[in-house]
Order: C-alpha cells, then sequence, then structure tokens
C-alpha cells in the first residue's frame, strides 16, 4: 500500500509538470499556432539556470523562482521577436521545424558544455523533511510542487480567461491582421505570449530541479508525452490542458504500481483510445481548417507534366549506375535506403500536405521484422524484404486510421506520439534485443541466385529496390489517385461534394507512405545486417525531415538529393560528436528562415521547370 | 412529368442547443423546376439546406429524394445519386488547371480513383468531355489555366461546369449571386437558366430580380418554419412575406 | 492626369478633405492591384466606390487601413500621414474597417466578438443600442461567432465598428447577402451616422443602395480612379460608364 500510494504521488507529481508545460504549450499553440518543439529544451534551461545561478553565483531556490522565469522567459521573447516572428505567414509545419531546430541547437550546446550526466539540486531548506499522513509519508517539497503547479495554473488560467486579454488572444490567432487593424498591438501581444509560455516551461524547470536530476536532455525526454497529453485533452482549451497534464500522470502513477513494463506508454495508448473515440481530445473543440495561408510561398510545388520528368530520371539512375566507381558503395547504399525514406515522407508531405514526424516507426518496426524473419525463421531476402514492407504497411493502417482524421499540425502531433509507443515496444518486446539491437541479420541469396553478401551485387539490388519504390512513388503522385489527392488537398470540402471521401484517400496514401518507409527499413537491415532502435528513435524521424527540407519539400528528386546531403554530412562530422545535432539545428533554422524551396527547388527554379 | 415530387422533407428539424434553426418544414421540390428557398436572416435557408446535402444531421424528420431515404447516406454519396451541390464561396482548386477541375468531377464515374499505380494519362479521354462542358459554361479554350488567375465571374461559372461534370439531376444553389458585381448578375443569370434545362434546380438567392426571372416557385422561411409558398409574384404579394422579408416599400 | 482631375472636384470643396489620397500603388507580392488611386472624402461625406468586381476596391480599403497589402503613395487622413503606419496606429487615428470577408471570430462568442474592437474615441455606440438595432445579435449573443448565419455575420461585422467611436468607416459591400428589409434598415443606419457626423467610405455591387445614401461615387477601373460623380448625376454619365464597362 505505501508503495502504490508513493508511486501515485510520483505520478502526480509528474502530472504538475506535464500541466504547467501542456499549459505554456496550449498558449504558445492558441496564440501562435505553432507547437513550440522548443519547449522541453525550455524547460530544461530553466532547471539548468537554476542550478548554474546557485553553483556559480550562491542565488537560492526562492529567488530563482522568480528570476529564472524571467531571464528564460526574456530570452524567449528575444527568440520570437528575431527569427520565430518569420515563420508566422508560413505554413505551420515550418514554425515546428523552426522551433524543432531550435530545440536542437539549444540542446545541443548544453550538452557540448556539461555532459549528459545529471546535477543534484539541494531542496531548499524550508521544505526539507516530510509529514506523516498515517497512511503515508509526504515530502514537504513534493507537496509543496503540486500545490504551487495548481496555483500556477489557475492563476494563467484566470488571466486568459477572464480578461478581455484572452478574447484578444483567441481573436489573433484566427486573424492577427484584422486584430491589428482594430488597433490592437498583436505584435507585441504575441511576443508577451511566447514569453509567458516559456516562461511557464522555465518555472516548471526549476520547481523540477530538486526532483530530478538536472540534465541537458531532461527535456527533450518529457517532452514527447507532454505532447501526448496535448492531443488527448485537445488544442483549445487551457483547463483542459492543466486537467489532463494532472490526469495523465496520476494515471502514469498508477500503471506504474500495478504494471510497471507498461508505465511508459500508457500515455499513448489512452492517446489512441482519446482519438479513436473523440478525434478532438477531450477538451478541444472540432478543429474547422479554417485558417488559410495566404503567403504566396505556401502554395503547392509545381507538379509538371509525367514525360517531363523522363530524361531527368533516366539520367538519375544513369549516374546512381556508375556512382559506385566513385564513391564508396557502402556510403551509396546507405543514401539509397535513406532516400527511399525521404521519398516516402516527401510524397506524404509534399504531395498531400500532411507532415508525419513519426516516420521513423515504419523504417525501424520494417528493419526489426525483416531481420527477424530473415535470422530466426530463415526466411530468404525477398520474402524477409516483403515482410517488412508488409508490416510497415500494416503499422500504417492502424495508426492511419487514428492520425488521418486529424489536420496538419494534429496530424503530426499524433503520428509523432504513435512513433513513441512504437520505440517503446521495441524497447521492450524480447525479439529486437533492446539496447544492443538485432545483430547479425543473414543477406543471404537473393531469389537463391544473387549472393548478397558481395557489395557490388549488393548495390545494385539496392539500387533496383531504389528505383521501383521511386518510380512506385512517382506514379501514385501521376495517378487518378494522386488528382483526387491534389484536389483533396487543394479543396477538402469541394472535394467531398463531388463524391470523395477525403479519409479514404489520405489513409491509402499514408499506407503507401508507411510501406515505402517499411521497404527502405527493410532494404537497410539487409545492407547493414542490423536493426536497432536507433531507427525507431524520434532523431531518426528528425532526419527524415531534414533530407526533405534540405532537398525541397514537394519536388520529385529533392529526397535523393537531401540524403545525400545530409547522409554525407553525418558522416563528414561524426568525429564532433555532439557538434552534428546543433549543425543540425543550425540547418534547420537556415532552411526553413532563408532556403524554403530546398536545393532542387532552387534549382528547378533556375531552370525554369519542375524537378 | 412536372408534377413528379423529387425531393420532399418530411418534418424536416434540425435544433442547436435548444434553438431550432429549421422546425417541421415539409417542402416538396418538383422535378424539371427551379425552385428558390428565401427568408430573412437567419432563417434557416442554409441550415436546411446543409440538412439536404448531409453537410449536417436532422435532429428529426426525413428526406426523400427519388423515392428513397436518404435520411442517413453520408454526403459522398449523393453524388452518384445526380444530386450536386455549389458553395457560398466559390470551390475550385485554385492551383489545377481548368481542365483538371472539371476531369475531377468526370473521373470519379470511372472507378479508378483509388488506382495509384495507373497513369494519370488513363485520364486523357475526358479532356474532350471537359472542354465540351467548359465551353457551355463561357470558358471555352482555358483549359490550361490555372483556375486562381481567374476572375470572379469565371470561378463561378468553372465551378458550375464542374458541378455539371457530375450529371446531376438536381442542382443545389446556395446564394449563386453573392459577391458577383451587378454586370455580372445577368450573365449568370443566363448560365443557370441554360443548365437548369432538363434539371432541377433549389437555390437560395436573396437577389430578388434573379429570383423572379428565374424562379417557377418559392418558398419563404421564417424563423425556420415554412412562412408562405407559391409563384413569385403570389408570394410578393403576401403581407406576412413584405413584413418579414422585403421591408415596407418606401419608394 | 486622374489626379487633376479629381483636384478640380476638391478645389469645388470649401475644407481640406478628412482623407486625401494621392497616387496610391498597392500589390499583393508580386501582382500589383492599384496603380495611382486618387480620391478624397471630406468630413460627414457618404462616398462609395464602384466597379466591377476585381478591380481593387476591396484593395483600396485594405491599402488604407494598412492590411495585407504592400502600399505606396500617400494617404493624408486629418493632416497627417498613414501610409507608412502600421494597421493598429491607423486604426488608433479614427478609422474602422468591416471587411468584405466579416471576419467574424469563431473562437468568440456574438457578444464577445462585438466587444473586441477596442474603443478609440467617443460618441460610439453602446451594446444596448447595437443589440436595438440588430435584434438577431441580441438573441443569438451567446452562440459562437461563425455559427451565426451568413446574414447575420455580416450584421455583426457591422456592428461591431459601430461601437469604437471612430471617425471614418470602410465598409467593404455591408449588404451582401442580406434580406432587402435589413439593406433598408442598413441604408437608414447609414443616413443616421452620416447625420451624427460620421464619414463613411463604401464600397458596394448594390447600386441602388450606394444611390440611396451615397453624396458622391468614385468609378474604379484596373486600380485607378476613372470617374467621379455627384449621387443622382448618373443619368448624364451613364454613357461614359456604358462604354468604360464595354472596353473592360
Ligand atoms: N452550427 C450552428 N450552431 C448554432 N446555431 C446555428 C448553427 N448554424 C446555424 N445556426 C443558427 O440557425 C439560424 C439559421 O441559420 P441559417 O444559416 O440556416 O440562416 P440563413 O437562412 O441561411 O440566413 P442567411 O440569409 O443570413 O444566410 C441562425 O439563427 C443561426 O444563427
Ligand atoms: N490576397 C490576395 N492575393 C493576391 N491577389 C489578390 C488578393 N486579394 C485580391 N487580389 C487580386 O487583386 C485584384 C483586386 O481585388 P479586389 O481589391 O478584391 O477587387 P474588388 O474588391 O474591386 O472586387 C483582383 O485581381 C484579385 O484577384
Ligand atoms: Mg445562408
Ligand atoms: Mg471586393
Amino acid at each position: 500500500m505505501q508503495a502504490f500510494l508513493s508511486q501515485v504521488l510520483l505520478g502526480l507529481i509528474n502530472g504538475a509538470f506535464y500541466a504547467m508545460l501542456s499549459l505554456g504549450l496550449a498558449v504558445i499553440f492558441g496564440l501562435l499556432n505553432i507547437i513550440n518543439f522548443a519547449h522541453g529544451a525550455q524547460y530544461m534551461m530553466g532547471a539548468l539556470a537554476a542550478w548554474l545561478l546557485a553553483t556559480y553565483f550562491g542565488v537560492n531556490y526562492w529567488a530563482a523562482l522568480i528570476v529564472v522565469p524571467v531571464i528564460v522567459g526574456g530570452l524567449g521573447m528575444l527568440l520570437e521577436k528575431t527569427v520565430i516572428r518569420r515563420t508566422y505567414r508560413l505554413e505551420h509545419l515550418f514554425g515546428l521545424l523552426l522551433t524543432l531546430g531550435i530545440a536542437s541547437i539549444i540542446e545541443g550546446l548544453f550538452v557540448n558544455y556539461y555532459g549528459a550526466v545529471g546535477r543534484p539540486y539541494p531542496v531548499p531548506s524550508m521544505l526539507q523533511g516530510a509529514v506523516n499522513l498515517g497512511f503515508m509519508v509526504l515530502p514537504l517539497y513534493r507537496a509543496w510542487v503540486i500545490v504551487a503547479s495548481l496555483a500556477v495554473c489557475l492563476i494563467t488560467w484566470a488571466v486568459i480567461e477572464r480578461t478581455k486579454l484572452g478574447s484578444y488572444l483567441r481573436a489573433a490567432t484566427e486573424n492577427p491582421p484584422l486584430v491589428l487593424a482594430f488597433g490592437i498591438n498583436v505584435p507585441r501581444m504575441i511576443m508577451l505570449t511566447y514569453g509567458l509560455g516559456v516562461g511557464l516551461a522555465a518555472l516548471a524547470g526549476v520547481m523540477a530541479a530538486p526532483i530530478y536530476q538536472v540534465n541537458p536532455l531532461m527535456g527533450s525526454n518529457l517532452i514527447i508525452v507532454v505532447f501526448a497529453v496535448v492531443v488527448i485533452g485537445g488544442m483549445g482549451s487551457i483547463m483542459g490542458s492543466v486537467v489532463t497534464g494532472f490526469g495523465v500522470g496520476l494515471i502514469e502513477g498508477i500503471t506504474k504500481a500495478l504494471w510497471p513494463e507498461a508505465s511508459g506508454v500508457v500515455v499513448f495508448v489512452l492517446m489512441a483510445i482519446v482519438l479513436l473515440i473523440k478525434p478532438a481530445g477531450l477538451f478541444g473543440k472540432p478543429f474547422s481548417g479554417a485558417t488559410l495561408a495566404l503567403d504566396p510561398e505556401a502554395r503547392p510545388p509545381l507538379a509538371g507534366e509525367p514525360r517531363q520528368y523522363l530524361v531527368p530520371i533516366l539520367a538519375m539512375a544513369a549516374l546512381l549506375i556508375v556512382a559506385p566507381a566513385f564513391i564508396y558503395p557502402v556510403f551509396l547504399m546507405k543514401v539509397l535506403c535513406f532516400a527511399l525514406f525521404a521519398v516516402s515522407f516527401n510524397l506524404l508531405i509534399g504531395f498531400v500536405g500532411l507532415g508525419s514526424f513519426g516516420h521513423a516507426m515504419f523504417l525501424g518496426l520494417a528493419g526489426y521484422v525483416t531481420g527477424h524473419v530473415a535470422r530466426n525463421w530463415g526466411w530468404p531476402p525477398e520474402f524477409a524484404i516483403l515482410g517488412g514492407t508488409a508490416a510497415a504497411a500494416a503499422l500504417g493502417l492502424v495508426t492511419g486510421v487514428l492520425a488521418v482524421r486529424r489536420q496538419k499540425i494534429y496530424f503530426a502531433m499524433v503520428t509523432l506520439a504513435f512513433a513513441e509507443m512504437v520505440y517503446f515496444f521495441c524497447v521492450q518486446a524480447p525479439f529486437t534485443g533492446g539496447e544492443d539491437g538485432m545483430q547479425q541479420i543473414p543477406q543471404g541469396k537473393l531469389f537463391e541466385l544473387i549472393d548478397l553478401a558481395q557489395t557490388m551485387p549488393l548495390y545494385y539490388v539496392v539500387l533496383c529496390i531504389f528505383l521501383l519504390g521511386f518510380l512506385i512513388a512517382f506514379r501514385t503522385i501521376n495517378s487518378p489517385f494522386g488528382q483526387v489527392l491534389k484536389a483533396i488537398r487543394e479543396n477538402e470540402p469541394r472535394a467531398i461534394s463531388l463524391g470523395y471521401n477525403p479519409d479514404r484517400y489520405k489513409l491509402l496514401i499514408f499506407v503507401i507512405s508507411a510501406a515505402l518507409a517499411g521497404l527502405a527499413g527493410s532494404m537497410k537491415a539487409i545492407v547493414f545486417q542490423i536493426a536497432s532502435l536507433q531507427d525507431v528513435y524520434h532523431s531518426t524521424s528528425g532526419d527524415v525531415i531534414l533530407m526533405a527540407l534540405v532537398g525541397g519539400l514537394g519536388t520529385i528528386f529533392g529526397p535523393l538529393v537531401g540524403a545525400f546531403a545530409i547522409v554525407g554530412m553525418q558522416q563528414y562530422l561524426a568525429p564532433l560528436g555532439q557538434w552534428v545535432v546543433v549543425v543540425q539545428g543550425v540547418i534547420f533554422v537556415v532552411c526553413v528562415l532563408t532556403f524554403r524551396q530546398g536545393i532542387i527547388g532552387l534549382l528547378a527554379r533556375w531552370i525554369g521547370r519542375p524537378l | 412529368m412536372s408534377d413528379d415530387i423529387i425531393l420532399e422533407t418530411k418534418g424536416l428539424t434540425r435544433e442547436f442547443a435548444g434553438f431550432a434553426a429549421v422546425s417541421d418544414v415539409n417542402l416538396q421540390v418538383h422535378r424539371g423546376t427551379i425552385h428558390a428557398l428565401i427568408g430573412p436572416n437567419g432563417a434557416g435557408k442554409t441550415t436546411c439546406f446543409n440538412l439536404l446535402t448531409k453537410f449536417l444531421q436532422p435532429t428529426r424528420g426525413q428526406i426523400w429524394y427519388q423515392g428513397q431515404d436518404i435520411t442517413g447516406t453520408r454526403p459522398d454519396k449523393l453524388v452518384a445519386m445526380g444530386m450536386a451541390r455549389s458553395f457560398q464561396i466559390s470551390a475550385v482548386f485554385p492551383y489545377l488547371s481548368l481542365i483538371e477541375n472539371v476531369r475531377l468531377a468526370l473521373q470519379r464515374r470511372l472507378g479508378t480513383s483509388f488506382h495509384f499505380w495507373r497513369s494519370t494519362s488513363s485520364l486523357k479521354h475526358l479532356d474532350s468531355r471537359a472542354e465540351e462542358l467548359l465551353k457551355s459554361v463561357g470558358l471555352a479554350g482555358m483549359g490550361h489555366t490555372k483556375a486562381v488567375d481567374l476572375s470572379y465571374g469565371r470561378k463561378r461559372a468553372l465551378e458550375m461546369a464542374t458541378t455539371l461534370a457530375t450529371d446531376p439531376v438536381l442542382l443545389l444553389l446556395d446564394e449563386p449571386m453573392a459577391g458577383v458585381g451587378h454586370e455580372d448578375i445577368d450573365t449568370l443569370t443566363e448560365l443557370i437558366r441554360t443548365v437548369a434545362v432538363g434539371r432541377t434546380v433549389l437555390m437560395v438567392e436573396h437577389n430578388l430580380s434573379v429570383v423572379s426571372t428565374l424562379c417557377n416557385t418559392v418558398t419563404v422561411l421564417r424563423r425556420g418554419e415554412i412562412l408562405a409558398e407559391g409563384s413569385y409574384d403570389e408570394v410578393a404579394g403576401n403581407p406576412q412575406v413584405i413584413e418579414a422579408y422585403l421591408g415596407a416599400s418606401d419608394e | 492626369m486622374n489626379d487633376s482631375k479629381t483636384m478640380n472636384v476638391a478645389t469645388a470643396r470649401l475644407a481640406a478633405p478628412m482623407l486625401q489620397v494621392r497616387n496610391l500603388h498597392a500589390a499583393y507580392g508580386e501582382s500589383k492591384v492599384l496603380h495611382g488611386m486618387a480620391f478624397e472624402v471630406h468630413k460627414g461625406e457618404v462616398v462609395t466606390l464602384l466597379g466591377r468586381n476585381g478591380v481593387g476596391k476591396t484593395t483600396t480599403l485594405k491599402a488604407l487601413i494598412g492590411m495585407g497589402v504592400h502600399r505606396t503613395g500617400s494617404v493624408i487622413f486629418e493632416g497627417r500621414e498613414l501610409i507608412t503606419l502600421p494597421s493598429n496606429d491607423i486604426a488608433k487615428a479614427g478609422i474602422a474597417y468591416c471587411p468584405e470577408e466579416r471576419g467574424i471570430f469563431s473562437s468568440l462568442d456574438v457578444e464577445e466578438n462585438l466587444l473586441l474592437p477596442p474603443v478609440i474615441g467617443r460618441g460610439g455606440m453602446t451594446l444596448d443600442q447595437l443589440y436595438e438595432l440588430f435584434p438577431n445579435l441580441y438573441e443569438r449573443r451567446h452562440s459562437q461567432g461563425t455559427k451565426l448565419s451568413g446574414g447575420e455575420q455580416q450584421m455583426l461585422a457591422m456592428a461591431r465598428i459601430l461601437r469604437t467611436g471612430a471617425t471614418l468607416l470602410l465598409l467593404d459591400e455591408v449588404t451582401e447577402g442580406l434580406a432587402p428589409v435589413i439593406v433598408k434598415k442598413i441604408g437608414a443606419v447609414v443616413r443616421q451616422l452620416k447625420a451624427a457626423g460620421l464619414t463613411i467610405l463604401l464600397v458596394e455591387q448594390n447600386v441602388r443602395f450606394a444611390e440611396s445614401v451615397a453624396d458622391r461615387h468614385y468609378m474604379v477601373e484596373h486600380g485607378v480612379v476613372v470617374d467621379t460623380y455627384a449621387n443622382g448625376e448618373r443619368g448624364d454619365r451613364h454613357e461614359t460608364l456604358g462604354s468604360a464597362k464595354l472596353s473592360s
């Protein structure tokens, strides 16, 4: 009983942090329509700032509680004013990518300076000790965290909902230029609100410092759970995010006491159930999808006539055929695997406008399945690859049914959360080999003929598979089906009134994309003879976004070029260790701010024809 | 033939949080007529429209279409049954060409819309039909223009061509004249008259001169209920209608 | 050339105009829409901009309020140059805008929508007066803003700027989608506002309505003013108008 209650208490404390963080996220999202991916990093900054101030300047906990949110919130405002502001007129996705980049930069920098080890932060003397409640011992600090965070949440809620500020904020979310034209200084209001949201994250960080170890990665692990909390609670309700935050923490705590292995995924299972029953979340209003970007750059990519691509495609194939003469084939194979992966991602985002932030789940799962059936069941490579691809497609079907019911940014969060679920599954499932990964996957003979253990035959098989996947994607775009997808992307209600059911079309393209990602993953498992957790991890989902972005979203050749660039860069910068993360973050930020059309997009504009 | 009822509602009611936007409406639309739904703002015309096109579910009542109860039918299914609607704001696919816009409505009937392995060239044979439809609304020879580059009036015409491409038996138009400059109203009126030949049209419209020149039957709604019904002249002479909708004449 | 024509009309008037627009150019990104609009509005006047779809009437109003377009030229309001100001400062100078697409906020209820624009001057209407004017809005005051019918949203969009006490109202097709009975009422409101000393710049498709309320009209074509005439003089001008229409 004692143990049970203390788990529940721990859950409640986690819940307090979820509530404060999802509240900040909701405030920022509500206003900027941006999912602030940097939120976790800002929470970490709060904790680390408290530690730094205490260590180097002797600033105590109580002072830190005030000073740190002000400093970190101020930095947030600076960030908003200088950088984030420039993405408001773009598609929502870019804001997300930008804050993702910022988060990588911040976390990468702190890891470089302070390492990934945890540092203890003392509990303030006033709150040391515990009270005995009879049925359990309640540490004072923990009681304080719960009470204080509740108070903070309520005050924030009251300020926003019970004052005119609330209606200004809500109106400014919907139509900032009009609110400005009524005489309200919207940019300043946005800056202050972003500062408020970031300040809340930092405050949560300070309060967390004495409980959890202070370390630079403490935010990135938490933020994905917070995203799930936000999806469960539903956007648009501040109170909803608070209630859901505490509720989810509590449920997690109870699960930990009863069935410890499941505690990591319970949030995501909860999310899936809620999505199934109430797609808009528990407290959310159904999303109307009303906002329309006015930015000329937000227009869908120019897609040319299929035959315009014939020569470029042949040229690409020819280049790839001769490439091993000049470039290390193993590197090329890695590029091709990721290129196909990027093709699958680009198919969704570039042509349907659905940004999947959990695409690694298909890559990774397919790798494990291929590895398992090839190694443990002795399947020949062609069947193993098919098996992996089919598994990814099946996963795509299951997750897709839930995910496609939601729009843009919600879709991104839902896919991210599903990927996290798959990750937890892979960490714990016995057949994956956990942290060590699944090793020594046999390559075998393709069709009992081609020995894949030899590099050159393997390369050409990989090339064939890549080209096959590439052509499937290409044809999908230029098919009657692709035509309907374009229509849905441009004007969904009109597509319905012409007799198309959008969800079905979105589901099919999602499954095709998942299958192609799975094909890439299966191929990768055979090439490198290993399937590892890395391939299911969210950083891999981030990598593929980066590839598609650098190559050019919505272009035909962008994914290949992007994969080349990013895989090359990772290889080249590998000796720099954690700096790679920082460099990638910088690339994200630079791409979003100045280079949104990507390499191929730029090239296409140059020569004046789609590529 | 014109006695034949194509669309009928029985006790159609829709409530929003206790407020009845449409209550107990029994509407009969005869085949081959142009039927107008008018009424003061907030009378429930659009709601009625959304109920008929299944964008909303009725709280009570039934909808019968060509002798079939369609109260529970999904909106995307209605197209195959010959029912098509236009939107209050013009609805086109902006970055597709005019041909592609119209072809999207034609291609559904091929049954290949999920065929991602087939080439777009399998749709080429629809192009001539699409051109024909564009021509019928006065957009001949513009097939390769992008819809976004059209003027407002032409977008409306394109939308009409797309709607016609679904080969509708019954056309539902919500405020087709909204936002159309007075110079273009006559053209659009003619267009509606042409497309109405051999079809049934039900429209919501505030422009009374359009209603009076086009429509055979006019139903007036007020506070969700039918206030009057008949020819334009009958309805326009009804004192209740004058009070609720037309306003006392001050000229 | 156009400038000189409108200047002549201007010199016929006594005081300096309240709003003087000269050589106004405006563009959405690459596409230029206004090519040197010039007109003026005097205090207490009701003036309309007439013209076909897409000639740039809405764009003119947006350029005046500084919303969503890139603009150059000169807009002098009560002696102050507005062209460089952000739109919140333009609003505070006493201009209120009722957009063509209504701009009702779906996350606010009807009453919150009404109360949203801050009061910037004295003399605006009170909430009760507005409800009296538009009983539909009172009935639906706790409903979500965009759940209103099209016409009710139009009423709401107009009503909410009458509260602010602005001295110049920019109204873009406010009679669009309204029942004849309401159009008549809006006509009465406009005359009442005029009597109270407000100045109104109106964009209209409904020429009948425009002629029932306005003092003067400007004809716009391809982003410039091509003609101006006092209300009631259209008969004489009809030929020029007709030919202008044919040529476009
Ligand atoms: N989703 C909804 N929720 C709540 N009330 C609604 C909703 N949709 C419509 N209403 C209300 O129902 C009534 C009828 O609305 P409807 O849109 O059908 O009117 P209408 O006849 O089309 O008017 P208009 O001529 O102004 O377009 C209005 O009072 C409106 O406020
Ligand atoms: N947001 C916009 N982006 C690009 N072009 C626009 C935009 N709004 C209007 N336009 C174009 O500007 C021109 C003038 O439009 P507008 O001012 O709305 O005309 P009016 O109000 O006179 O009907 C039209 O050609 C229209 O297509
Ligand atoms: Mg309506
Ligand atoms: Mg306009």
